[in-house]
């Protein structure tokens, strides 16, 4: 499964998470977010507008970016956070580290 | 092949109807469930009593224990055959989940995964976050030889993994 990525700035990048991201393509969406690092890209904003699923392997490779950008000064952050990310947002308590929007608009705004 | 679909009430006056499905093979098994869930969630029958974050988290606990299954679960030469049941219970729900792997030592596995747990994990937090997810749940060998994990998710718990950060 791709992701769809926009562009927003030089450095920054919109990625459309879709219905799922977990343990099935996970992988995927690790190499498509490799390659936008690679090319200069730090900071990312992940929209979960039709996100039905976030489970622990999506998450971890959520981390696992989070690990690679933080020390350049990137960013991770969520935007249009559905109920089910909502939940797992929540249970793992990772409000903690990654700032949430309620539109990618916003985020967009946000991270300037 | 599609998930098949049981149901009948228990007797009790404080348990609703009880909810059996049996999955066959792995290969769709995590869409069928979340298939499942989708409609009970647009009809409103099964989980109507549950608010919508105990639906959310009982489905994510499900999510979590059926991926355990299909990535790490040995089945020997057996065709995997997995079952479910829901016994909604007012503000709980009771989840049955049985297959017929040769099963792990969970508690074991748990243990040393909360151990292990280092910043910003990238794996290892499937089971921890099932554990957080539920009220309470058992693993054991069933009767006939299946694996058995039971668990209970309520909308009266606060729930919460602590990921060191």
């Amino acid at each position: 499964m791709s992701f769809f990525i926009e562009p927003v700035t030089r450095d920054s990048v919109v990625v459309q998470i879709g219905k799922a991201l977990d343990f099935r393509n996970a992988a995927d969406f690790k190499a498509a977010v490799q390659e936008q690092v690679r090319s200069g890209v730090r900071n990312f904003i992940l929209d979960f507008t039709d996100t039905g699923i976030l489970d622990s392997t999506g998450l971890g490779s959520i981390f696992s970016l989070y690990r690679q950008v933080s020390p350049m000064s990137g960013q991770v952050v969520f935007a249009s956070v559905s109920r089910p990310v909502q939940v797992v947002v929540q249970l793992t308590r990772t409000y903690k580290v990654f700032r949430q929007f309620p539109s990618v608009d916003a985020a967009r705004e946000g991270i300037r | 092949m599609p998930p098949v679909k049981e149901s009948g009430s228990s007797g009790s006056p404080q348990t609703m109807e009880v909810t059996t499905q049996h999955f066959h093979g792995l290969d769709a098994i995590m869409d069928e469930l979340h298939a499942l869930f989708d409609t009970w969630e647009s009809d409103g029958a099964l989980l109507s009593h549950l608010d919508a974050n105990t639906v959310q988290l009982l489905r994510l606990a499900l999510h979590e224990w059926v991926a355990n299954i299909v990535q790490h679960a040995d089945f020997a030469d057996n065709e995997p055959r997995v079952t479910l049941q829901i016994v909604p219970n007012g503000r709980r729900v009771k989840c049955i989940v049985e297959d017929n792997s040769n099963g792990f030592p969970f508690m074991k596995e748990l243990a040393l995964r909360e151990r292990a747990l280092e910043p910003f994990p990238e794996r290892g937090m499937g089971l921890l976050m099932l554990d957080a997810a539920t009220e309470s749940f058992t693993y054991a060998h069933s009767e006939d030889g299946r694996q058995k994990l039971e668990f209970t998710v309520s909308g009266d718990k606060e729930s919460w993994l602590n990921i060191p950060f």
